[in-house]
């Protein structure tokens, strides 16, 4: 049923006294109890928009971004589970959802809770309790301004700026957050995620900076004391960082689940659980496998945001080490542990700048989207290989090793050797470059996701919805689909939308022509949820790519950072400018691996990747850029 | 005009007995009170709302119960379209008070859970009836509002 009625059609909020006006949108597919409700509503002089039908429902409210304040779901509907209502309003709206059901066992109204639901009310519902809704809409809204103001990030101007993309706002927001905040060098080590200063959405407090090793500390807190009952004070406990107070822990905490919501939620394609295995993921994940963009891009079934953004993550991550560390590892299985989410840790948007190399790289690849099946089957390749994590090690052993090229390389690296160029030239697959799309490594075996709504990779580096393919790391279940949208902008800017948690590093991408195994376990590690803006200036660095976004977006995901693992490799970067320069240019391109075993020169078209002057950069040298490209 | 107070203390009396019969409860009441001028017919409305639902429901139910009369085996009843149509029918009348409707509803969804054919043929049968009865009560209570409101002029 249409969505009708009272309230008008006026997206903002009328001159009526609060709650007055609120503006409700209520969907149950029982036609008598939306009557009830929404009668009620109109008692409430609430302003209320009713519809029978999830996918009607989620689409109105795509459709009409900001027209409303909260939604009332009913849980049990014929097209659409309520929860899943939930987690897509969630992530895609940041609304305010309460949910409403005849059910009020205890694990109803707990999945409710788990699934973010702002409150739960019990059929049939009675006027008193509608009355009090507007309290969930003041509360997150006030709750995101107090964030905002604790960590100094973006001001609600900028906010807006950004338009009604919440996720791009969450994103922004802690992107800002991250940015902003003094380095603390003491405690963290080199290989730490340098953030910069300069970034224009830094504000001026001062607050804490989720490095990575930070954010690894706090996600194995988080997976100590499980997801659902990871409180901040028992995190802040757990952690013993000094000086780190408990309501930086809240509002990290409230960044990552919603991130992982988001992850999940928005990359779900089918009804597979969100939440995902973490077993799975753990064992698949292994070693801190360190996603190899690359590879992926060398695969050339990668759509170049995705790539791009899965660049970007990597980018964040400080380790120089292709090979995940222990501490990757931890991150990452920490963070896949606690959270059942599979996909939402695999979600990685890659920036463009990715992109823009594969494009021009691929010139004569090809371009295709990866189909979720190619891209889980080759994930799950990959992911099933055993990825040992072994600390410091220069490379981290690919799971699949066979008929890989990248993998090849990998294990080169592993021995240290500088050669990379057989592999990048051996790199048949084609890359597929996507202007749009967005890789989303995913991770949960049953589920593929395809996250449309990424933020989008825009020139702008702001994210915006974007398909975001999530390669199944564990399964090739045909209901990978990956979804490559397109995105706008080719720019080569690294933009990519940083998803901050550890992408399970059994990503299958089997479109990508076999090289993809040689996506190393790298484990995206994304931070929360970061969108990154606009390009934040990146540090001075020098970028050997040329690249003028691109360093922000480096520095981005650097930023972002906190809740990358150390040592993952940002092959993106590399291959970005790589591509840019020449495809020629990536057969020279070597990886330098940071770790401590192997180091391996690098080619003056890289990135510089000297430990300490670069951690960024050096943590790309890690991946397997090379394998990427492939001419 | 004691035809009208007449009427009037008729409707009131037999309300009352349909709540003491637990035909109806207290949401029926919350019912009443969101009809106002603005919505004179609200309760009618929703109440008709409710029967074309059952009526639905009803039906979905028996040919999903009848459909396996042949076999009568419990495989090849699939109770989760049984549990679910009841679901709804439950959810709808609680939503209107139609208390004895709900309440059989409630067991239903037992015999769907514990896939028990006959139970389920039973609540069935039950749950018609019910549902009958409600609605023949319901229509009585509305005509005799016409009533009052006619002699009222």
């Amino acid at each position: 049923m249409a969505p009708s009625r009272s309230g008008g059609d006026a997206c903002k909020g009328g001159a009526v006294e609060f709650p007055a006006g609120l503006r409700v949108l209520v969907v149950d597919d029982d036609a008598t109890t939306l009557r009830i409700i929404e009668q009620m509503s109109i008692r409430c002089r609430y302003r209320v928009t009713t519809c029978t039908e999830a996918t009607v429902a989620l689409n109105l409210l795509r459709e009409r971004k900001g027209c409303f304040d909260v939604v009332l779901s009913d849980v049990h509907m014929p097209d659409m589970d309520g929860y899943k209502l939930l987690e897509h309003v969630g992530l895609e709206m940041d609304l305010p959802v309460i949910m409403m059901s005849g059910d009020s066992t205890t694990s109803a109204v707990m999945k409710g809770i788990r699934h973010g639901a702002c409150d739960y009310l019990i059929k049939p519902v009675r006027e008193e309790e509608l009355r009090n809704i507007w309290q969930h809409v003041v509360r997150k809204i006030w709750n995101e301004n107090k964030e905002h103001d604790n960590s100094g990030s973006m001001e609600d101007s900028d906010w807006n700026k950004r338009g009604n993309d919440d996720t791009e706002y969450t994103s922004v927001a802690d992107a800002a957050e991250l940015v902003k905040a003094p380095k603390k060098r003491s405690s963290l080590k080199e290989e730490d995620i340098e953030l910069e200063s300069d970034d224009p959405a830094t504000s001026k407090k001062p607050r804490v900076v989720w490095s990575v090793e930070l954010h690894q500390q706090f996600v194995s807190a988080v997976n100590q004391l499980g997801l659902d009952k990871a409180v901040p004070k028992r995190i802040l406990e757990l952690m013993n960082v000094p000086g780190l107070t408990r309501e930086n822990v809240a509002s990290h905490l409230q960044k990552f689940r919603l991130y992982l919501k988001r992850l999940s939620g928005v990359a779900q394609q089918h009804n597979g659980m969100l939440n995902a295995v973490p077993g799975i993921i753990e064992s698949k994940l292994g070693a801190t496998g360190r996603f190899d963009i690359q590879a992926l891009a060398a695969a050339g079934h990668v759509p170049p945001e995705t790539l791009a953004a899965l660049h970007a993550e990597l980018l964040g991550r400080p380790a120089a080490n292709i090979m995940s560390t222990v501490d990757q590892a931890t991150l990452l299985q920490a963070s896949i542990q606690g959270q059942k989410i599979s996909h939402a840790e695999h979600a990685v948007a890659y920036g463009q700048p990715l992109v823009k190399c594969l494009s021009n790289i691929g010139k004569n690849f090809p371009p295709s989207i990866i189909t979720a099946n190619d891209v889980s089957s080759a994930y799950g390749a990959w992911m099933s290989s055993n990825i040992t994590v072994r600390p410091n090690n220069s490379v981290e052993r690919v799971g699949t090793q066979n008929n890989n090229m990248l993998m090849d390389m990998l294990e080169h690296r592993q021995r240290q050797q500088p050669q990379q160029q057989p592999l990048i030239h051996d790199q048949s697959c084609s890359i597929n470059v996507q202007p749009s799309c967005l890789v989303v490594p995913s991770q949960s075996s049953d589920t593929l996701h395809a996250v449309n709504s990424c933020a989008s990779i825009n020139q702008d580096c702001s994210f915006g919805r974007n398909a975001i393919i999530d390669y199944s790391l564990l399964s090739q279940k045909s209901n990978n689909s990956i979804t490559a949208s397109q995105f706008p902008g080719g720019d080569t800017k690294a933009q990519g939308v940083l998803y901050g948690y550890t992408i399970p590093s059994t990503c299958s991408m089997s479109s990508i022509n076999g090289s993809i195994q040689q996506l190393q376990n790298s484990t995206l590690t994304f931070g929360s949820a970061r969108a990154l803006p606009s390009p934040l200036p990146m540090s001075d660095r020098q970028d050997p790519y040329g690249f003028k976004s691109g360093d922000s977006f480096d520095q981005v995901c650097l930023r972002n950072l906190g809740f990358v693992g150390k040592d993952t490799c940002i092959p993106n970067r590399f291959a970005q400018k790589e591509i840019e320069s020449s495809v020629s240019d990536f057969s020279q391109m070597k990886v330098n691996v940071d770790s401590s075993g192997n180091t391996l020169q690098e080619e003056p078209n890289f990135i510089n990747m000297q430990k300490g002057s670069r951690p960024i950069i050096e943590r790309y040298q890690s991946c397997d850029h090379s394998s990427v490209f492939t001419e | 005009m004691d035809g009208l107070v007449q009427l009037q203390k008729q409707l009131v009396d037999y309300t009352a007995s349909l709540f003491r019969e637990g035909f109806l409860d207290d949401q029926f009441n919350q019912l009443q009170q969101l009809q106002d001028e603005s919505n004179p017919e609200f309760v009618v409305e929703v109440v008709t709302l409710f029967f074309e639902d059952a009526e639905r429901l009803l039906n979905e139910l028996s040919k999903t119960l009848d459909s396996s009369f042949p076999n009568r085996g419990q495989a090849s009843i699939d109770f989760k379209k049984l549990d679910a149509h009841v679901h709804q029918l439950k959810g709808s009348s609680s939503s209107i008070g139609a208390q004895r409707v709900h309440s059989v509803c409630i067991s239903f969804r037992n015999s769907c859970e514990e896939q028990n054919v006959e139970g389920c043929l039973k609540n069935l049968q039950q749950v018609r009836h019910e549902y009958s009865l409600v609605k023949t009560k319901l229509e009585t209570l509305f005509r005799m509002e016409k009533q009052i409101l006619e002699a009222a002029g």
